[in-house]
């Protein structure tokens, strides 16, 4: 070993030393023999050990919980100083240290600040920092179709200013439009809106069981039914703000534009009315089996990814089984065609789906959005705080 | 101590290594839930499609009389297809064959429905001629040679069959009048049908649906889950290198899927091997598709499993950056039925994969083309006269079906030689991807 | 690693042999930097043979190290060298290496026996002897008799043990274990800590990386000591405390009449100060502990105090850090 190198604050690294295995054990400085003492009295009291940074728990301070979490993780020697501690103490008395336990005689808030405080930190998180943490390419996506969904408004606008009545009763709001605003025009009802909401529930409870942040929620007074209550909520009321707002736009834009008059708006009123109704069908729908997706699986992507593959898969499968054997039943399984079904009904257009009354449709809707939810009630209800 | 080191040769010391990541990576799925749910579900929905195959072929197709010649226009009792045969007037309620010696009995009209069913040799190549008019309402038709030969090719009562070289297919069939016009519609359709199932299901579902959706959610996570559950580090810190970490995981992958589509493939083959039409208790001939629809799945998620693998290795999200891939390939899917012979097809795995499919069915049914060209004619009702020229929809059911289902592979060699290539390319791009795969692997770091 | 399509027979690998007059571990000017932060700055070191301590406080860069010796992060400068050969580029070296690494997640489903025995043949080693050897090591390690349960149902020390065996299964020469005593109970830290220094008397290397200098100083006295990416110390370790001669040390005496023992012990030249923080303590600041600890037992005894405890409450590594790194803040 090289002795003459002196040991600087900024060291220059030491020549290779290590080459040897261990030699004999050099002469501690710490006597290792035991040191004849006299027996000695029992310490009447734990002193604190003249260090600046330990603290140590004393019979007249509280043992409160700073005081150990300090002495725990404010000293690097782990855990070696409480058994130090412990042996410092070594001493015939005891004490008990008299607790007191006053029950909280506050007013806790009522119950729906508490929702609608769930409810803010997801929905703001969108745009908001502080908030829950929704990725960039998400609500990048979000922007884009929500400006994408106002196409049908804006082309409505550029008819005006082109006076083109051929462009307007292309575009402009009727009943073909209406339904098609929410239920129908391809890249919508393929694309957007799934997709939308597919990036929504990918994460909102799914999250929660990855990082266990589950326990934030729970360890306060929130119950479980508020708790996706709320999720349900936000992740409803995002993807309400791109499809019904921008069908409230629509309609108000014609309106303005056009300079529609009251006879207008009575008459187009209802159908309005059923294009809402058949909006909020699709959210809840969409809603609904995403969160149950969300619940059951653990990763960030795939609720997402299955929510995508129900809605498209079914599709497909059942426009493969009418192209190969003309029968539509299978329609009955995809989400997508059944909300279709029932909107067009709502609205009153031209159905699509001939082989059978639109009743069946709205059966198989309500069972399943019957089934996702308690499929979430049941997971979310059995959902264990800690992480799984 | 340590042992002195074996001496063995490569492939020994490599397969043991390998082996181990194939083995832990097999026990690992079957242990996930996730494996079994996403196999279910590929079980489920092929069943589905199946009991629609099955239920179909159970159906029984109206038999249509396309020609009329059932029903009885005089009253006589008589069919008109039967008055018509023995030479008397069908318009006349006097004149009938009672009254010849001895007197014939009156047909059952449904002798006289599907009675001039096609008679073509549906094997045959280039032009040809095609067609024997059973009901003999054309041969025996008291009219002129000229009146019997509408396609003016100096044969009476029968069909031109016209194999255009340039465009690779069939021009619409000319017929002689009424030659071959009340065609035996549950035949065909049932033909026709089974056909398109196995086109449709083979290539939508084998290879598309379950081509890519069982590697997009079993491949995916084959790196990346270990890289963020921290347990790759098992792997990593020993003497084996990266690039043979991945292909056994990915083998490993393989040994799960590869024996799904298997059993899958040959339990739908024969569910529709036994449920198909024709005469025989089973069809033989269609294991050959099957067989081949097995092959492609097997190759397209080979390919797709190292391509998914390599995205997941890349980036956290990078089963985002499979979606787009998926839809490309879906794009390419439909394209590969319109447009078979587009360059853009190349670009793909599924244009490969289909090719597979599209050869195999060439060699299975040489006859297809010329089949669904029947189909879509429908009945020959000949030139001029109803059915000549603004002529309405006359296909049976199941040509449109078909039609778009079946698509010639584009390459322009033998079916046999285009799976050939197909199969070689899919591996080319099966082994590069497993080279960028594991490059991506080699030069991350990880915590 | 293609194989090799033309070979035919029983051909011969190309076997990666060690070089044997290389030190086990080498780094030579080792840098390790995340954009701006430096992990890790200009770090020289050659290891062989005996158990080292690698100790600094947490984000020091011990884990850096060690990722980059496992292969799993690559230098941003600077050249590592394990067996002479470099890890990132060629795998091969960690045929004779065991890596124990920091956390804890295993594959719960999994067996502890399946679990050594499955990544033992990523050694190249054939099944039954992965079996067997499994069982060698888990006996080792005290597991033979859960070696049969699933690895979720496994305690935290249980679990530390079954990464050491796992380790340990294909006979290495250099073990790396990264914080092996975290979070373990007494009865596992003795059994962890006894089978370093057994590894360590067999002749292997052994690094052993902690923030807690009593942990090291129990299982080795070569120690390396990291300070924010950069080498502050190495070699011995009571060498170093010498060395580190200007360092004021305080000894602190529980006693009954500690002002008579003051009188006594303030004669001695080493002492230069002393301190009564409550009636029955004496704390005493030497720059020389040897002298003073020298002294003391006999001046105790020949004086008759009544002393209850002695010891050195700074003796710990933030206070040899301190020093070392003159209190500047970085």
């Amino acid at each position: 070993m090289s002795e003459d190198e002196e040991i600087t604050p900024h060291p220059q690294p030491l020549a290779q030393t290590q080459s040897q295995p261990i030699a004999i054990a050099p002469q501690l400085p710490i006597p290792s023999t035991p040191l004849q003492v006299q027996p000695v009295q029992p310490v009447q009291q734990i002193q604190p050990v003249a260090t600046d940074d330990v603290q140590m728990a004393t019979a007249e301070t509280p043992v409160t919980g700073q005081a150990r979490m300090d002495t725990a993780w404010g000293s690097s020697e782990g855990d070696e100083d409480i058994s130090e501690m412990a042996s410092i103490g070594q001493t015939d008395s005891g004490e008990i240290f008299k607790q007191n336990y006053e029950p909280w005689k506050g007013e806790l808030n009522p119950r729906w600040m508490r929702n609608w405080a769930i409810l803010r930190h997801h929905i703001l998180g969108i745009f908001k920092k502080g908030h829950r943490p929704w990725g960039i390419p998400t609500r990048i996506f979000l922007v884009l179709v929500f400006f994408a969904s106002l196409s049908d408004a804006a082309l409505t606008l550029l008819s005006s200013l082109i006076g083109d009545s051929e462009f307007h009763s292309m575009w402009g709001v009727n009943r073909d439009n209406l339904y098609g605003h929410v239920l129908g025009f391809f890249p919508r009802n393929v694309m957007y809106y799934p997709i939308v909401a597919a990036l929504l529930v990918g994460g909102v409870i799914s999250e929660d069981r990855l990082h266990g942040t589950s326990a934030l929620y729970f360890s306060r007074p929130i119950n479980r039914f508020d708790y996706i209550g709320m999720k349900y909520a936000s992740v409803a009321f995002i993807q309400a703000i791109i499809i019904i707002l921008t069908l409230f736009l629509y309609y108000l834009t014609e309106i303005m534009v056009f300079g529609r008059g009251w006879a207008w708006i009575v008459d187009t009123f209802p159908i309005f009315l059923g294009a809402l109704m058949g909006g909020i069908l699709l959210i809840i729908t969409y809603t609904s089996i995403g969160l149950a997706l969300s619940s059951v699986s653990k990763g960030k992507f795939f609720p997402g990814i299955g929510l995508l593959a129900i809605i498209l898969g079914t599709k497909t499968l059942a426009i493969i089984v009418k192209n190969l054997f003309d029968r539509e039943i299978l329609y009955l399984l995809s989400p997508y065609d059944c909300l279709a079904h029932v909107g067009q009904t709502l609205v009153r257009t031209q159905p699509t789906y001939d082989q059978y009354s639109w009743t069946w449709s709205l059966a198989s809707l309500i069972v399943m959005n019957a089934i996702a939810l308690y499929v979430l009630s049941s997971r979310v209800s059995s959902m264990e705080v800690t992480r799984e | 101590m340590m042992s002195p080191p074996k001496k063995d040769n490569v492939f020994r010391a490599l397969d043991r290594k390998l082996g181990a990541v194939t083995e832990f990576t097999m026990r690992q799925y079957r242990t996930k839930l996730s494996t079994w749910v996403i196999l279910g579900v590929g079980f489920i929905a092929i069943s589905i499609v199946v009991l629609f195959y099955v239920d179909s072929m159970q159906q029984e197709i109206e038999a249509i009389d396309n020609d009329g010649d059932s029903a009885d226009w005089d009253g006589d009792g008589y069919p008109t297809g039967q008055e018509r045969i023995y030479g008397t007037d069908p318009e006349n309620p006097e004149s009938h064959p009672g009254t010849f010696t001895p007197p014939i009995a009156p047909d059952a009209p449904e002798k006289w429905i599907n009675e001039d069913d096609f008679d073509w040799d549906l094997a045959a190549s280039g032009d040809t001629t095609a067609g024997y008019d059973d009901d003999g309402d054309c041969r025996l038709a008291d009219s002129t040679q000229s009146q019997k030969d509408n396609n003016r090719n100096n044969i009476e009562c029968d069909i031109i069959l016209d194999y255009d070289e340039m465009r690779g297919e069939w021009s619409e069939p000319n017929s002689d009048r009424l030659v071959d016009e009340d065609p035996d519609e549950e035949k065909y359709a049932k033909e026709a049908i089974h056909r398109a199932f196995l086109l449709a299901i083979g290539k939508m579902g084998f290879v598309f649906l379950l081509g890519i959706f069982l590697p997009l959610f079993l491949a995916t996570g084959l790196i990346r889950e270990e890289m963020d559950n921290s347990t790759i580090h098992f792997m990593l810190a020993k003497p084996i290198a990266r690039r043979d970490i991945f292909l056994g995981r990915i083998v490993g992958y393989l040994g799960i899927v590869w024996p799904y589509i298997i059993a899958m493939g040959a339990i739908v083959g024969i569910i529709s091997g036994f449920a198909g039409p024709g005469e025989s208790l089973f069809r033989f001939a269609d294991l050959g598709m099957w067989m081949a629809i097995i092959f492609a799945t097997m190759l397209a998620t080979l390919v797709y499993g190292m391509l998914f693998c390599a995205l997941g290795t890349l980036w956290k999200r990078g089963i985002i950056l499979a979606l787009p891939f998926a839809a490309w390939e879906l794009g390419m899917a439909i394209l590969s039925f319109n447009a078979p012979t587009s360059s853009i097809l190349r670009f793909s795995v599924i244009g490969w994969s289909l090719n597979i499919i599209d050869a195999a069915s060439l060699v299975v049914w040489p006859n297809m083309a010329l089949f669904i060209s029947m189909g879509m004619w429908g009945g020959g009702y000949g030139g001029g006269g109803y059915g000549g020229g603004g002529r309405w929809d006359n296909s049976l059911e199941g040509a449109g079906a078909l039609s778009a289902f079946a698509s010639d592979t584009g390459l322009g060699i033998s079916p046999i030689a285009t799976i050939v290539v197909s199969t070689l390319v899919l591996l080319f791009q099966a082994a590069i991807l497993w080279l960028v795969g594991s490059a991506i692997f080699k030069g991350k770091e990880i915590e | 690693m293609m194989p090799d399509l033309q070979q035919v027979g029983e051909g011969e690998t190309q076997q990666w042999a060690p070089n044997i007059t290389a030190p086990v571990v080498l780094l030579e000017n080792v840098s390790k930097s995340y954009g701006k932060i430096h992990a890790l700055s200009e770090i020289t070191l050659a290891l062989s043979g005996g158990v080292t301590g690698i100790l600094g406080s947490n984000g020091a860069g011990k884990s850096t190290l060690f990722n980059l010796l496992m292969g799993k992060l690559k230098p941003s400068s600077g050249s590592i060298k394990l067996f002479g050969t470099d890890p990132w580029k060629n795998p091969a070296p960690y045929a004779r290496v065991g890596f124990v690494p920091e956390h804890e997640k295993m594959h719960d489903w999994m067996t502890a026996h399946g679990f050594v025995s499955l990544f033992a043949r990523l050694n190249g080693l054939t099944r039954e002897e992965a079996k067997s050897e499994a069982d060698r090591v888990l006996n080792f390690v005290g597991l033979t008799d859960v070696a049969h349960k699933q690895l979720g149902r496994y305690s935290k020390g249980m679990r530390q043990r079954v990464k050491i065996a796992h380790a340990l299964v294909n006979d290495p020469e250099l073990i790396v274990l990264d914080e092996p005593l975290q979070g373990c109970d007494p009865l596992a830290r003795t059994t962890i800590m006894n089978v370093i220094r057994e590894l360590g008397k067999m002749g292997r290397t052994v690094l052993v990386s902690s923030h807690i200098l009593h942990e090291i100083e129990r299982i080795t006295e070569q120690i390396v000591i990291l300070h924010n990416g950069r080498l502050l110390a190495l070699g011995n370790l009571h060498t170093i405390r010498e060395k580190m001669d200007n360092i004021p040390h305080t000894i602190s005496i529980g006693c009954e009449n500690p002002k008579e023992l003051a009188k006594d012990i303030i004669n001695n030249d080493a002492v230069y100060g002393i301190s009564f923080p409550s009636g029955d303590r004496l704390q005493i600041q030497t720059h020389n502990l040897n002298a003073v600890h020298r002294e003391l037992p006999a001046l105790i005894v020949a004086n008759g105090h009544k002393v209850s405890s002695i010891d050195n409450p700074d003796d710990d590594l933030e206070s040899i850090l301190k020093y070392l790194t003159g209190g500047l803040a970085r």
